[in-house]
């Protein structure tokens, strides 16, 4: 039997396909901060995001705030929130403090760490199927239970927009979401998998399908594409 | 084996192994182009399936780094202020939104080893 070529990917990247699968269920899951619907429906909001005509009529602008309305919202999340999720789905690279602080002013800085976090870690997911054409997850079913609503030891300000840990043992991307370690986690575990893989980041030179030049090249062009200074 | 890209030629895939068709592959993914699935598969010609792979890992990845970033206001760590000083102003990355972020513009200097970059 021949393999379509989604089949093709899926049957050899079923590793990271199995990772995928374990961090997508967690994603739906009661966090610290929102529930597991809050952070289903957020979840929801990032594909509808994609297709909205206020998001579409800013990324088009010379700056989003020219731009005002209401986003093409699929939720009962704030209006708040849902900007958080569709301007970091769709216009990353032109996020502002100004506008961060508004948001966080609303949320509270840990629900915007953790909410931003959770975005982020789905956009890679969906991204990876979009680069294959290979179908997206059905989205998890939410898990039940209460937020803890625990801020963790051990965080403050280190320069960024939000309090994170000041242990400068990682880069600081690696701890960009530590105001929330459970969604952290996550984070972390989605990045291990597709790219810094433990101790082998150290290494000038991979073992991998692609050298360390090609995709650290793919790198490059990805970060250029969404203007990010980092 | 020659680990240093080329920023100059980018965009032409700085001499890198299929470089230009992973540029491509790249630009193609992140704005869902038409011509993704023919991209594709010249890029999958030239470096197999597993190559596609982990091409499609790597670009999802940074979809998602560049967020984490930008949403965080994070600053350059000082190694990479200093390894990229020499560079952002000609390649005109300290015009993006997030150059507000980082206070540092750093030194000119290379690191001796990778994790130097994020000291």
């Amino acid at each position: 039997m021949t393999l379509t070529e989604s089949e093709n990917y899926l049957k050899l990247g079923a590793q990271l396909t199995d990772t995928h699968e374990s961090i997508w269920q967690r994603l739906g899951a009661c966090g610290t901060w929102w529930t597991g619907a809050d952070r289903v429906a957020a979840m929801a909001e990032v594909r509808s995001a994609l297709q909205c005509n206020l998001c579409d009529k800013r990324s088009e602008a010379l700056s989003p705030m020219m731009v005002t309305g209401e986003h093409d919202s699929i939720s009962n999340l704030s209006p708040e929130a849902i900007d958080l999720v569709h301007r970091l789905t769709t216009d990353p690279g032109r996020l502002s403090k100004e506008w961060a602080l508004g948001i966080i002013e609303s949320i509270g800085e840990e629900a915007y760490v953790e909410l931003a976090t959770l975005v982020c870690v789905q956009y890679v997911i969906d991204s990876f199927a979009r680069s294959l054409d290979l179908p997206l997850r059905e989205l998890p079913a939410p898990g039940t239970g209460q937020p803890s609503r625990v801020r963790p030891e051990g965080v403050g300000d280190v320069g960024a927009w939000v309090s994170q840990t000041v242990d400068k043992t990682l880069a600081n991307v690696s701890r960009a979401g530590s105001l929330v370690p459970e969604t952290e986690s996550l984070w972390r575990e989605v990045v291990q998998a597709h790219y810094s893989r433990g101790p082998q980041f150290a290494e000038l030179v991979w073992d991998r399908e692609l050298s360390r030049p090609q995709v650290e090249l793919l790198a490059s062009t990805v970060s250029a594409l969404n203007e990010c200074f980092y | 084996m020659d680990c240093e890209v080329n920023i100059d030629q980018l965009e032409a895939g700085a001499k890198i192994p299929s470089g230009e068709l992973l540029v491509r592959y790249g630009e193609s993914a992140v704005r869902q182009d038409s011509d993704l699935k023919k991209i594709r598969g010249d890029l999958e010609a030239e470096v197999g399936s597993m190559g596609i792979i982990e091409a499609a890992a790597t670009i999802s990845a940074f979809e998602g780094l560049n967020r984490i970033a930008d949403v965080t206001g994070i600053q350059l760590d000082i190694g990479l202020a200093d390894e990229s000083a020499d560079f952002r102003m000609t390649l005109g990355l300290d015009a993006y939104a997030g150059a507000s972020s980082t206070q540092t513009a750093g030194s000119p200097a290379r690191a001796d080893d990778v994790m130097g970059i994020f000291r």
